[in-house]
């Protein structure tokens, strides 16, 4: 068991440094633009790594090698799927939404139909989406800190859902573009350091023998259903003795590389991928990095590191599932055997930074996963608190309020986000974050992608089919949503396993369409819209 | 939420049905270059296709070795699209 002294020192110590950063940075922020977008001042290269930072949360460091280190080769696709997106919103969504001056996704919309409908409709959407994208962020932080320290989750995630609320309310820290910087140098030297030696330590560098081991080994996930088997490993005198005796216990099993253990059927798949790639384009903080450099040419050089970057680090997430399944394996076995799944499914990767770097790798690995929960969720909590106090209470409950009293508005949704996110994690504490997160997307590529696309891309679109592509979107994915965690397997015959996102994304469409067609308000100067959007742009 | 000023840009001379056409053939082409492999590759590793997933190529199953190719092939598209987007 690791000396949690030392990580929880170093856990603290670097959310101070994280403070100190943002308490500077602030310092010297004087409008919104500096505020939302450095001033436009930063060099490409820190707006690169800045973009990877923003993007990478808990979900992608603790669950996508997690989730693989448990049930095998299906879940290599929530790595994919996570890196897959950003290439809809580089080449769908980027480009026209920065022509147009649109900082975020209601102004986008806005923007091209200036009607306070759409933004309530979008406001809706993204607090439903952040609630989702929060849930996974708490429910990573309450059990990091119970393996760590032997703290009961519940407990230790309402104090952290507090503690996370006051760190706002009181500082209205968003994470700045440095910030996300330090967080995404930490992440991804953790990640590839963890792989690279993992595979040289376990597996010689070679290929050959990991997938070979992969093809032998019962994932974690079945052994751990086993009671015979589970016992078993346990006696076993060491992690690959512990390997060995589960598949002679189970000596049908599916391995690792067997396709099906947690992708039951084709649409499921279909569901999950399209959501992961069209979904990126809905989420509420992932835009907004795509604004921070001078010129068009030097946002290319920023993506291109960005993308680089992202495909590294989720690369190294799918190696790094499969090298550290037999390392941990009598570890993971036995949690899913206790009924600790929401552990077995995140905390893997943990466990094997103790293993190839010793306490002060895992203390490292710990304080990126921490500063990655505390920055996501510090700019979902803004995102929505500002939402809420200025798009709709502002707007439509007290049109006289005073500052003062929208930001009292703001504190207290703050407050109230914390305790829903708390009681949810504390509902799902058996799921997967990368999983969870992936719920999200699903939401987000059901009700903003299609809006979002066609806002930029279709002149046909009217404000009546945006409204209703975006509510249906909206429904059909949160109902899909609350079937799956409440284990309703299907509805009306559609299998809910992979989520919402086939489904919400083609309801979504076809509505839209539909709409569209038989309407014909679109939008006051479509053509001067469009014009701007595709403007050509000027090569520096 | 606050919106922050929109930057005022005014659009080009002349029109813009080129610039757009341009545009959307070269994004929604190589966006969909992507797609098509993406979704593919997604299909063939589930258990409907599985026994074409395990064909063993270059030392791994074919599906897990498309699925790893979703990234080169991703990072030469997006150096297509910038090339071609100039």
């Amino acid at each position: 068991m690791m000396s949690y002294p030392l990580v929880l020192a170093f856990i603290v110590f670097f959310v101070a440094v994280t403070i100190v950063v943002t308490w500077l940075t602030q310092k010297y922020t004087k409008s919104t633009s500096d505020f939302y977008v450095a001033g436009k001042k930063v060099p490409w290269v820190q707006t690169g790594i800045a973009m990877v930072g923003s993007y990478l949360s808990a979900a992608s460091f603790l669950g996508c090698a997690g989730d693989i280190s448990i049930f095998g080769v299906d879940r290599i696709w929530l790595s994919i799927g996570f890196f897959g997106g950003y290439m809809a919103v580089l080449m769908l969504i980027a480009g026209p939404l920065r022509n147009v001056g649109s900082y975020t996704v209601a102004d986008a919309l806005h923007r091209r139909f200036p009607d306070r409908r759409i933004k309530l409709v979008v406001m809706i959407t993204t607090v439903v989406i952040s609630t989702f994208y929060l849930v996974p962020q708490m429910l990573g932080a309450g059990l990091l800190f119970e393996m760590l320290m032997g703290w009961d989750f519940v407990t230790v995630t309402a104090a952290l859902g507090v503690l996370m609320s006051l760190y706002i309310i009181f500082g209205g820290m968003k994470a700045t573009i440095y910030n996300q910087l330090i967080q995404a140098m930490f992440l991804f030297f953790a990640m590839t350091f963890i792989t690279v030696f993992g595979f040289i330590m376990y597996y010689s560098g070679s290929l050959d023998a990991l997938l070979g081991a992969m093809a032998n080994i019962v994932p974690p996930g079945i052994c751990g259903k086993d009671a015979a088997a589970v016992a078993a490993v346990q006696s076993a005198v060491s992690p690959a003795a512990a390997v060995s005796v589960s598949r002679e216990m189970l000596p049908a099993a599916p391995s690792a590389l067997t396709i099906g253990i947690q992708t039951p059927d084709l649409v499921s798949q279909i569901s999950t991928v399209v959501a992961l790639v069209f979904g990126t384009a809905g989420l509420p903080h992932i835009l907004i990095m795509f604004y921070t450099v001078r010129s068009a040419s030097a946002a290319r050089k920023s993506v291109t590191l960005c993308i680089v970057g992202l495909g590294i680090f989720y690369l190294c997430t799918i190696l790094l599932g499969f090298i550290l399944m037999p390392q941990v394996y009598p570890q993971l076995v036995t949690w899913i055997a206790a009924g600790k799944q929401g552990l077995a499914k995140n905390m893997a990767v943990l466990q094997i930074s103790g293993k190839v770097g010793g306490q002060w790798l895992m203390a490292v690995s710990a304080a990126g996963a921490v500063a990655a929960i505390l920055s996501t969720s510090a700019g979902l909590m803004i995102t929505v608190a500002s939402t809420i106090s200025h798009d709709f209470y502002k707007s439509y409950i007290n049109p006289n309020a005073s500052e003062r009293q929208e930001v009292n508005i703001a504190k207290v949704t703050t407050l109230v986000m914390s305790v829903i996110s708390v009681v949810l994690a504390v509902a799902v504490k058996g799921e997967n974050v990368a999983w969870l997160v992936t719920l999200a997307f699903g939401i987000a590529a059901s009700a903003i992608f299609p809006a979002m696309v066609t806002t930029l891309w279709w002149k046909g679109l009217t404000r009546q089919g945006a409204i209703a592509g975006m509510v249906t979107g909206l429904v059909v994915s949160v109902l899909f949503i609350v079937l799956l965690l409440s284990g309703v397997r299907t509805f009306l015959g559609l299998p809910t396993a992979g989520g919402p996102g086939v489904f919400g994304v083609t309801a979504s469409f076809i509505v839209l369409l539909i709409v569209s067609y038989r309407t014909d308000d679109r939008g006051p100067e479509v053509e001067e819209f469009f014009a701007l959007a595709h403007k050509d742009e000027e090569v520096k | 939420m606050s919106s922050p000023e929109h930057e005022k840009s005014s659009p080009p001379p002349g029109g813009a049905t080129s610039p757009y056409r341009r545009k959307a053939i070269l994004s929604f082409s190589i966006f969909g270059v992507f797609f098509v492999f993406y979704m593919g590759t997604a299909v063939l590793q589930t258990p409907t296709f599985s026994t074409l997933a395990a064909i063993q190529w270059f030392g791994m199953p074919l599906g897990l070795l498309l699925s790893l190719l979703i990234f080169p092939v991703s990072w030469a598209l997006i150096a297509i699209y910038f090339r071609l987007g100039r």
